[in-house]
């Protein structure tokens, strides 16, 4: 026996974010030439400087050879600044490739994965890994080709000029600089800590936003609003606190950084300007350093900045690679891809079926054969395992052991968009989309016409409420659905699941919401419907059952009866008892 | 304006502090931008300064370095302070305005929340108030700090040479002006990405809500278009921004290296001319003070730019916090001891669109004790009745009463507080089985939740989860099965005990029918002191009703007890038998 396992969550192809990166090559080969440029121009800008500092202090400079040097000065600055311009431009319009890249992937991917997956994930954090995780991504890849780059050409040609120049003063520098890297790290370590502090904080504080305006009916209905403001005062005082935590090492960088300078500025004057008052320096010199000092200033704070945004960028990326390496426990077993065209049947075999989900045995040996064109109803006490017995034909999940056939096919052998194809399905909890009605009655159709959309809507007996709404089938429906009353959002799954004319339709206890009367009128019309497919129908209605072909009662995840309405009601068992408790005509007729 | 100002009256409580902020950033202003003179006072004095002895030089060095330091330290140290201070005034702010915007939202009644998508709502609440934190903090208190800063370094330029601040100065307006633009471009874009953003994580959100419907609709294809549509968007939005982003950092450096050139060569021709104004110590420290010169105005070309952003913000939260609040308390509530329960309906009527009657002129009343059952076709109103009577909506004509007071005089807390409620979807809260039934209420055991779970037959399936009453649900109540859900919000329900009223909106309709019936016999003896409303469309869980309405299009087509109905030759004898004389396939 082979039993497949349904959580395959090992990688089989490792996923690097290179495969991203390689199409840009000409940006990132762009970007160094740029750095390359600023870098050699701002190095060599303050040499100009001192030639002018020191041509003054020497009295040795004339009108023309200042306007010579100015005019230098003039055309590599212009010639810096439209390099600098480039210089960012084209690593952050790469990121934003790139993101965009990372994010179809993602969602192409996301559309691919099983339910299984959705249940186990919080909407809320995959939404935060499609967003903020993947501008995370960006940011390490722009700022960190940015940055990383400049800083490290920044210190290799600045070393060296600055140990031509004058080698004294090159160690001061770095002598400086070097504490100031490592206790800018450690600061923005701190802020790092209680940024994630506060970000765990936040998305605490939306989900509970989140929740309380989702659930608001029954918040108010239970009046809890009250409990809900005291608790989001509480998260909300938590805010303020994370934030002032964060706050107290984020408002240090800044003067810190500036302080610093302040020492190096001095610390250079002062040794240097006693260089000068010796005579071994000149003033064109000092300022030569004090203005690299200048400019090493940010490629090294970024140092730190931009391995930090790596760092994040990184586990970000972990997170996203996630999803992506996570495969569908529903992949084709086969390689056959082709559907096959002499599929005519759509009989539908569960043999010797048993599902598993997380060590709890669901459904055990279920052993069914529904032939094409019959319908079977299905039956049972709640929670016994109906919903979950009809989403194995949708392949929502499969079987940890036996398997579904259709036509004699395996259905782990047909293309997954082949075996939906012919299935129109319509959940216990349908969800519907914030559209129009007739975008979602005609959502699984590529083209709805007009007449397809009214021909579903009037089996499922929903064209006379549509015709009372002011916009009919332009009504725009809420979120979920929720301005349609608890049968039209039923029977508008029903229209839905119709509209696709499939080959198999499954309708999971869907007239639960319906009155009697109409539960009787739709009954009639789907009949032809019904004739033409194989129906599996879930229902807790003898009214609606006694329509089947065959009936099966579920009973603890097991086929505990089955056979026609006839048979079932002489047999005793649950469905005899369920007639007898839905025939009320004793206790009715006794009071009449 | 009138937004601006209504803003910073949020910050008057706070007006002492906000004072203080101001003392201080003065104080910075004033004492980092002095670190300049003190250098022009190195150069000038130490190390150019060829006429004095050698020890003396290197003394006075001493000392203006010691000076130096000191200013350094303290200057930067107010400015942390001040940083922190300013930032504290706006996390308060933030916090009151947090907090009341949360109570607004949900003061406000169902059918705003119909129409406005959740997602929205978070945004109020989130971004929008942040905004607003950064508009007081860094837009007020930031540009003032920015304009004593610039003010700061323009003096003290000035202060120790005249001619060449006013050639550097004369650019500056243009240099300005160009920034602004940018940045006004800048703001746009970004105002795009968000819009943009929010749009794409809107459309992402139902996605993956709804990604088992896509997947079973083969509707893949057609999401993947419809998110690449708008993630293109979204990044073309980003192409904006870095193309004006491109040009912000040269644009400023660009500043930079002019004012540094024209302070070489306006410098340079006047010490070459044997101009006495201009020595070597003013060249060095203007330099040092084009560095800092150019932060602040770029940081106020910022904040000139993201003004009409955040005011949008400001906008938007206003707006929300002045929308009336179509059901609301009465000012003189009526709260009285005892409530015997007689709920009445006088001629109402109701739409939840203008015009488009929903219930048209419905009357009747259930005394307390009674049980009152709705039946009629799916889409008649039957919700809408219960949604009237706990002031979800209210009434456009006529009254809905309890014991002859009508509930628009009650407070909705009031009210709610002693009816209990199961409505038609169920509604599970991320968190434990047992917090899901106890709404986390003081005063409720576990022994009591036990009880409650077991008189809706929930207590087998619940003790066979993982961990029992302990188990943690996902999401809507991921995983379990629809009557599942439906019995967990009978039980919670339940374990309220409501003194008043029970209304069930079809409570058990997914539910099987044995453990319904079970269910109606211990609901018998609760309810036998307490009026309720059932709604349910199986003349099975109608039986024990002392009386029914019919209703159909949003009218009362009949009433009475089961024998009167049988007898009126009516819409309730026909549904019932139909009921009995099912066709035959
Ligand atoms: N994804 C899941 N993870 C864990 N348990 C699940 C999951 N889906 C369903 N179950 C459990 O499996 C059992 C059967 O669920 P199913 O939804 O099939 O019941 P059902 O027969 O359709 O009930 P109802 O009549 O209430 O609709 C239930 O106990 C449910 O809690
Ligand atoms: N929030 C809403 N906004 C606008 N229209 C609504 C809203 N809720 C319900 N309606 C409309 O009001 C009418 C009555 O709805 P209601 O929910 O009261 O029906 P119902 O009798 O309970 O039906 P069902 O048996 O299907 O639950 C329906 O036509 C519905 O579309
Ligand atoms: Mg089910």
């Amino acid at each position: 026996m082979f039993s497949c396992n349904r959580r395959r969550v090992i990688p089989t192809s490792d996923i690097k974010l290179n495969r991203y990166l390689i199409p840009h090559r000409k940006e990132i080969i762009g970007t160094v030439v740029c750095v390359l440029v600023t870098v050699g121009i701002n190095l060599y800008l303050p040499y100009l400087m001192r030639l002018v500092i020191d041509g003054l202090t020497e009295k040795t400079l004339d009108s023309a050879t200042l306007s010579k040097l100015l005019g230098i000065y003039l055309l590599l600055g212009a010639v810096a600044v439209v390099v600098s311009r480039f210089l960012r431009k084209l690593p952050l319009k790469l990121s934003h490739k790139v993101e965009y890249a990372l994010r179809s992937d993602v969602f192409d991917h996301l559309t691919k994965l099983d339910q299984e997956y959705y249940r186990s994930e919080r909407t809320g954090d995959l939404m935060t890994r499609m967003s903020s995780d993947i501008n995370l991504i960006r940011d390490a890849i722009g700022q960190g080709l940015l940055q990383g780059i400049r800083t490290i050409t920044v210190l290799v040609f600045a070393s060296i000029v600055m140990m031509l120049t004058d080698p004294g003063l090159s160690l001061l520098v770095y002598s400086l600089y070097l504490p100031m890297v490592g206790i800018f790290f450690l600061i923005l370590r701190v802020m790092r800590r209680h940024q994630k502090d506060l970000q765990e904080h936040v998305s605490e504080v939306s989900n509970f936003s989140q929740e309380s305006f989702s659930g608001i009916r029954t918040l108010k209905g239970f009046a809890l609003e009250r409990r809900r403001n005291a608790q989001f005062k509480e998260l909300n005082s938590g805010l303020v606190r994370k934030n002032m935590r964060l706050q107290a090492s984020r408002q240090s960088l800044w003067p810190f950084m500036a302080f610093w300078f302040s020492l190096g500025m001095i610390l250079i004057l002062n040794l240097g300007g006693r260089r000068i008052i010796d005579g071994g320096l000149t003033l064109g010199t000092l300022t030569q350093f004090i203005q690299y000092l200048l400019y090493m200033q940010w490629p090294l704070l970024a140092l730190s900045w931009s391995m930090s945004l790596i760092q994040r960028g990184k586990v970000s990326w972990v997170r996203v690679r996630e999803i992506l390496e996570r495969e569908s426990s529903l992949e084709s077993r086969s390689e056959n891809t082709e559907p096959k065209k002499d599929q005519g049947d759509a009989g539908i075999q569960f043999q010797n079926v048993s599902l598993n989900i997380q060590g709890r045995h669901f459904l055990h040996d279920i052993d069914l054969n529904i032939p094409e064109g019959t319908t079977l109803g299905i039956t049972g006490p709640t929670g016994s395992g109906k919903t979950l017995l009809v989403s194995l034909v949708a392949r929502l999940m499969d079987p940890t052991s036996g398997s579904v056939l259709i036509g004699g096919d395996d259905i782990r052998d047909m293309p997954l968009a082949h075996l939906r194809g012919i299935i129109g399905f319509a959940a216990q909890e349908p969800v519907l989309f914030s559209q129009t009605l007739e975008h979602n009655i005609g959502f699984g159709v590529a083209k709805p016409d007009k007449d397809l959309i009214g021909w579903a809507a009037d089996i499922a007996h929903l064209r006379d409420d549509v015709e009372g709404f002011p916009e009919r089938y332009q009504t725009v429906l809420g979120e979920r659905g929720v301005t349609l009353s608890g049968g039209q959002r039923q029977r508008t799954a029903i229209s839905r699941a119709i509209a696709r004319r499939p080959d198999i339709l499954i309708l999971d206890d869907v007239l639960s919401a319906v009155d009697t009367q109409t539960e009787a009128a739709i009954m009639g019309k789907l009949q032809p419907v019904m004739n033409d497919r194989t129906t599996l129908f879930v229902s807790h209605r003898i009214s609606t059952l006694r329509y089947a072909d065959e009936i099966v009662v579920i009973e603890n995840g097991r086929i505990t009866q089955r056979g026609t309405h006839d048979e079932l009601i002489r047999q005793p068992g649950y469905y005899s008892e369920l007639n007898t408790l839905q025939q009320l005509e004793e206790q009715l007729e006794a009071g009449s | 304006m009138k937004m601006a100002k209504r803003l910073l009256a949020y910050s008057l409580p706070y007006w002492r502090w906000l004072s203080l902020a101001l003392v201080m950033i003065a104080f910075t202003s004033l004492s980092i931008n002095y670190l300049p003179i003190l250098i022009q006072r190195v150069t000038d004095q130490c190390l150019m300064n060829t006429s004095s002895p050698v020890a003396e030089r290197i003394d006075l060095l001493m000392k203006l370095s010691l000076l130096y330091i000191s200013i350094a330290a303290i200057g930067h140290g107010v400015r942390y302070f001040q940083g922190l201070l300013t930032a504290w005034i706006g996390q308060k702010i933030i916090y009151d305005l947090r907090l009341e915007v949360f109570r607004k939202v949900l003061r406000m009644h169902q059918a705003y929340f119909d129409q406005t998508a959740v997602g929205t709502l978070m945004t109020r609440v989130t971004s929008d108030i942040e905004r607003l934190q950064h508009f007081v903090t860094e837009g007020v208190v930031g540009t003032i700090a920015d304009l004593f800063m610039l003010l700061g370094i323009m003096g003290y330029m000035i202060y120790i040479s005249p001619s060449l601040s006013l050639a550097i100065f004369i650019p500056l307006p243009l240099l300005f002006a160009f920034l602004l633009y940018i940045n006004v471009k800048l703001r746009n874009a970004n105002r795009d990405i968000r819009d943009r953003q929010s749009r794409l994580n809107a459309l992402l959100q139902e996605d993956l809500t709804g990604m088992t419907t896509i997947q079973l609709f083969n509707r893949e294809a057609s999401a993947m278009v419809d998110f690449d549509q708008r993630n293109t968007h979204l990044r073309s939005a980003y192409f904006d921004e870095v193309h004006w982003f491109s040009l912000y950092f040269p644009t400023i450096e660009g500043g930079q290296a002019i004012s540094i050139l024209l302070i070489l060569a306006v410098g340079g021709m006047l010490i070459l001319n044997g101009s006495t104004a201009i020595t070597l110590g003013i060249f060095v420290a203007f330099l040092a003070y084009i560095r800092d010169f150019f932060r602040p105005l770029g940081s106020l070309a910022d904040k000139a730019g993201s003004f009409q952003i955040a005011m949008a913000s400001i906008e938007r939260v206003f707006n929300l916090l002045d929308r009336p609040e179509e059901v609301a308390d009465p000012a003189e509530p009526a709260n009285p001891d005892h409530i015997a329960g007689t709920i009445a309906f006088n001629n109402v009527w109701f739409a939840y669109t203008e015009e488009n009657w929903v219930i048209k002129d419905l009357s009747f009343s259930v005394e307390p004790g009674q049980v009152l059952a709705v039946v009629g076709a799916t889409g008649a109103g039957k919700s809408t009745i219960t949604n009237l009577i706990g002031r979800f909506y209210d009434v456009q004509k006529g009254a809905v009463t309890i014991d002859g007071v009508d509930v628009r005089n009650f407070r909705k807390s009031d009210l709610n507080e002693r009816l209990g409620y199961v409505f038609q979807d169920p509604f599970i809260f991320a968190g434990s089985v047992a917090d899901n039934i106890s709404l986390q209420t003081p005063g409720i055991s576990r022994s009591d939740i036990v009880n409650a779970a077991r008189t809706v037959n929930a207590h087998a399936f619940i003790e066979a989860m993982p961990e029992g009453y302990d188990t943690v649900m996902n999401e809507r109540g991921e995983g379990l099965s629809l009557g599942q859900k439906q019995l967990l919000v009978m039980a919670r329900t339940l374990a309220q005990e409501p003194e008043l009223l029970f209304v069930l909106d079809e409570a058990t309709a997914s539910v099987d029918t044995a453990t319904e019936l079970l269910i109606q016999d211990a609901l018998g003896k609760m309810m036998c002191n307490r009026t309720s409303i059932v709604i349910a469309h199986r003349l099975s869980t109608i039986r024990h009703a002392d009386r029914i309405l019919v209703m159909r299009h949003g009218e009362l087509v009949d009433q009475g007890t089961h024998e009167e109905l049988m007898a009126h030759d009516g819409y309730y004898r026909h549904l019932y038998e139909l009921l009995l004389h099912a066709p035959e396939p």
